[in-house]
């Protein structure tokens, strides 16, 4: 089956981040100098040449984003400055378009007016219920110690926030995975070289899981520990803060101070710390342009960064009032905090730039489904995890 | 390795050797001096050197015979430095086959005869056999210099395929302001004649003395002329040959000949009068393809890019593929004409020769389905990629190689010039004599000899103008003295000599029935000589008993067991 030229594809990948690869005369030094690409998975001239074709078909099975960290080694060598590294952001945006059917996804990407409009309506509709439902009067209550305390429940009762919780899961859930469906659909279905056996899933979903959980990948670039430690950092605890409002919020949001020995304050502490560092590293990190991948930045990746931050800030202003005793500086940043996480899940859970979070693992396991079987079927050179 | 002065020594012993003697450079002004002084001195009739190969230095001992007042022709070298001391390591041995190609020498050279050295005065005028932009320019060079040229030319216009082509490579001048005004140059020039519809047959003849007979509107006209000059010039590839492409099937599958008077009319357009939208160029057409032509033909590649500048200025919006093999970019501001149309919306296909349907490295046309909002589909193993993609087009372009004329035998036949495998005239020397045949007097310029473009055509036409006027100039050429000669006395006219010549120097004298050697074109080759059955042609210099009592000389020496 051969794929159909498009030259006019660099148009449509442009609103993505970089569009026109016209630098790139294949010389394959990226290729060369890349520490994870290997037979049966190489990038990223491959790609550059399949966007300079405009081969749509081929590009939407394509595994490369997710499998690179961005070391910016490919970048770092190309003797004619084409910024290969960038190629893989770019893909990555563009694949996520592709992958989301609702086509949401694509219009945030392509419009910095969309994405921040809608981020504005989101969060003045949060502050917009809060001002209609909430009553910001209620006073400080007493424990049973009669210790004086913020009644946040009583302002945001947790089963009222947890169920609003739930329903935005399911609703995010439900297009995240039949985004993921769509992903395994045009990867591994529609890819009649490589047939994967049922019984492969589940021998390397573990690794799947793995590669979630420690980003292992990471290591194969050379000098990204200091790099690969704040990622991971800012994903765990954007992972932990999430699991603790979704599952376990009546646990996590008490009126109660508890103790600094008490769990829920280690965890609320690792959390705010994670996401305060990394948003604040990536930004400056962004903005200083101190490093390869931080050359190129899309409207998605800064709207993404300040919002973490902002989630962050909020939280530990929350915090400080609430230990402070002052009600309604507490209840005004509880508002503000919800107002920027909805926004935030809403536009980047399964559409932008967080849903990376769900693809990349799901990449490796569909490329380790697949190398798997290249191994075994035509003895290739493909190492297995990373 | 060579005991040299035991060899001066004992050489200096043989029969009829009156003096012997070693210096270390002999080729040097006051080695050449001491043999003059010689010579002078006993009274010497004969030389032998013996030192390096006769190729580097037999003619300037041959000039220090003449100086010390001998005929040059009394002389003959020993090569004991190719032959000896740089390929033997055995010293002994080596003095041994020194001392025996020596005494070869000297055996030989009592036989030789004194040679006088000939002239033939020239014929100032020339003839050039073709007038495309090669032809014309030498036409025009040798007239200006105040000689007469005749141009033959097989059509019935001149400026051959450059007046078919719209703009050049790289600068995008017009073809038609650089050939104009030459052509009315030469229609109007007194020392041109043209003669259209004409085409050469035959020459008589040698350098200095050509002659031909054309036939000119039914009217037989005779010329004479010294020099010859050939610029017969390419014929376009026919794609027809190429199944996969499907020209003459496919009604806008167009060569790049046909692309070139499109352009020249001013309209891009389908055989539907339609503007087309997608335009592919397929490059190497018939060239460095093993069923075709194994060569490159040189220019496709800077044309193609030329064409899709075009395109790209007529059509903005057209999408434009250029689908080639190689690019290939050499010379003057051709790479940097390459890097500017990839920055004009140009997209580059690598097409793989050593893949792909349905025959070695042919990408393959057909036609679209009519859903379809282009008419037809190219199919092509792209090699960046390693990808089969399907490149969209309405208008397709071939570019087509250059390969010889289907009558270059006869030319070369009627000129006595050799051509190579794939019929293009063979070069005197690739390098160093690019222009010159093994034929005096035959020049060979522009794409008669290989694939060329303008400028290199050009340059050719001028180089060979320049030697030719070299030789009118000279008034005289000087011919081989070393020829055959016949003894009509033992010739029993079998003409065997004749079919084995390679210059065509015999002709059969019909009244006495015997071989005459035309001694200016004769090179001494020697092949009539070898071939005679009764001895009758003896090769002047090279006569049986020279080269029997040198194998003598050098077999003199006994023999011992090895």
């Amino acid at each position: 089956m051969s794929s159909r030229v498009d030259p006019n594809f660099k148009y449509t990948l442009k609103g993505f981040g970089k569009g026109d690869w016209n630098e790139c005369y294949h010389c394959g030094n990226c290729t060369a100098t890349c520490p994870l690409s290997e037979d049966g998975f190489l990038f990223p001239r491959k790609g550059v040449r399949a966007i300079q074709m405009g081969l749509k078909d081929k590009l939407a099975g394509y595994l490369d984003p997710w499998l690179c960290y961005y070391c910016g080694e490919c970048s770092k060598t190309c003797p004619r400055d084409a910024n290969p590294g960038e190629l893989m952001m770019t893909l990555r945006r563009y694949l996520t378009s592709v992958y989301d059917w609702t086509g949401f996804s694509g219009r945030l990407y392509k419009s910095m007016k969309a994405h921040i409009a809608v981020v504005i309506f989101l969060f003045l509709s949060v502050i917009t219920v809060f001002l209609i439902l909430a009553d910001f009067s209620i006073p400080l209550g007493t424990t049973e110690e009669g210790e004086k305390i913020v009644q946040l429940n009583a302002f945001a009762p947790h089963e009222f926030i947890s169920t609003i919780d739930h329903i935005l899961l399911g609703i995010l859930s439900f297009f995240l995975l039949t985004n993921i469906l769509n992903m395994f659909i045009k990867v591994v279905i529609k890819d009649k070289s490589i047939r994967v056996p049922i019984y492969m899933y589940f021998i390397q979903m573990w690794e799947g899981i793995f590669h979630f959980a420690t980003q292992a990948r990471f290591s194969k670039c050379e000098g990204k520990r200091t790099y690969w430690f704040i990622h991971w950092f800012c994903m765990s605890s954007y992972v932990i803060m999430f699991a603790m409002i979704i599952f376990f919020l009546a646990w996590f949001q008490t009126d109660n101070v508890y103790p600094i020995t008490h769990p829920q304050r280690w965890l609320g502490y690792y959390v705010t710390i994670g996401l305060i560092f990394g948003s604040v590293y990536f930004l400056i990190g962004r903005f200083r342009k101190n490093r390869e991948m931080f050359k190129f930045s899309h409207h998605s990746d800064w709207i993404f960064l300040i919002l973490l931050f902002l989630l962050a800030f909020t939280g530990i202003l929350i915090h400080i009032f609430r230990v402070s005793g002052l009600p309604l500086a507490t209840y005004i940043a509880y508002m503000v905090h919800l107002a920027v996480e909805v926004p935030m899940v809403v536009t980047f859970v399964a559409f932008s730039k967080w849903s990376h979070l769900a693809y990349r693992p799901m990449g490796i396991f569909f490329a380790n489904c697949k190398k798997a079987v290249l191994r075994k079927q035509y003895k290739m050179q493909v190492s297995p995890a990373f | 390795m060579v005991d040299v002065e035991g060899v001066a020594e004992e050489v200096g012993k043989l029969p009829n050797v009156v003096v012997s003697r070693n210096y270390k450079y002999m080729c040097s002004d006051p080695g050449q001096e001491l043999i003059i002084k010689d010579i002078k001195e006993h009274k010497l009739n004969r030389v032998v050197v013996s030192a390096c190969s006769p190729r580097i230095h037999e003619l300037t001992f041959r000039k220090a015979l003449q100086n010390a007042g001998l005929n040059p022709y009394m002389f003959e070298m020993a090569n004991i430095r190719e032959q000896v001391s740089w390929v033997h390591t055995d010293r002994n041995e080596a003095t041994r086959k020194a001392k025996a190609l020596i005494i070869g020498a000297v055996t030989r050279v009592g036989y030789h005869e004194p040679l006088d050295k000939r002239t033939v005065d020239i014929n100032p005028a020339t003839l050039v056999i073709g007038g495309g932009i090669s032809g014309i320019t030498a036409a025009l060079e040798i007239a200006d210099a105040g000689k007469k040229v005749f141009i033959v030319e097989k059509t019935e216009y001149l400026g051959g395929h450059t007046a078919r082509i719209d703009l050049t490579f790289p600068h995008m001048q017009s073809a038609a302001q650089l050939l104009a005004p030459r052509i009315k140059r030469v229609l109007n020039h007194p020392n041109i004649e043209v003669f259209f519809n004409t085409t050469v047959d035959e020459v008589y003849g040698y350098v200095g003395n050509f002659e031909t007979d054309l036939t000119q509107n039914g009217k037989k006209v005779n010329l004479k002329f010294g020099n010859v000059i050939v610029a017969t010039g390419l014929k376009p590839f026919d794609p027809k040959v190429i199944v996969g492409y499907g020209y003459g099937k496919l009604p806008n599958v167009i060569t790049s000949v046909e692309f070139e008077q499109m352009l020249k009319k001013g309209k891009i357009e389908t055989k539907e009068g339609k503007e087309p939208k997608h335009v592919a160029i397929v490059h190497c057409v018939g060239s460095r393809h093993p069923d075709y032509h194994e060569y490159c033909s040189r220019t496709c590649c800077m044309i193609a890019l030329k064409y899709a500048n075009q395109i790209r200025s007529a059509i903005p919006d057209a999408e434009i593929f250029d689908i080639y093999a190689d690019m290939r970019a050499f010379g003057k501001d051709c790479e940097e004409f390459y890097l500017q149309t990839g920055r004009r919306n140009v997209l580059f296909l690598n097409f793989d020769q050593q893949k792909g349907l349905p025959r070695i490295g042919t990408p393959l046309i057909s036609k679209a389905s009519p859903n379809e909002k282009f008419e037809m589909i190219i199919e092509i193993d792209e090699r960046l990629s390693g990808e089969r993609i399907e490149v969209p087009a309405d208008l397709i372009i071939l570019m087509v190689g250059m390969e010889a004329h289907e009558d270059a035998k006869t030319v070369a036949h009627a000129v006595g010039v050799s051509m190579c495998g794939n019929q293009f005239f063979i070069e005197k020397h690739p390098k160093l004599d690019p222009v010159a045949t093994t034929t005096d007097g035959v020049y060979i310029v522009g794409s008669c000899q290989g694939p060329k473009d303008i400028p290199d055509s050009v340059a050719q036409a001028r180089a060979a103008t320049a030697r030719i006027l070299g030789t009118i100039s000279r008034g005289k050429v000087e011919v081989e003295v070393t020829t055959a000669v016949v003894n009509e006395e033992i010739c029993c006219g079998c003409q065997t000599c004749i079919k084995v010549c390679p210059y065509k120097a015999i002709h059969f004298d019909e009244e006495k029935k015997v071989s005459v050697v035309n001694e200016i074109l004769c090179k001494g080759c020697g092949t009539c000589g070898s071939a005679c059955p009764t001895g009758a042609i003896r090769s002047r210099h090279f006569t049986d008993i020279q080269i029997l009592s040198q194998i003598k000389g050098v077999m003199s020496l006994e023999v011992t067991e090895i």
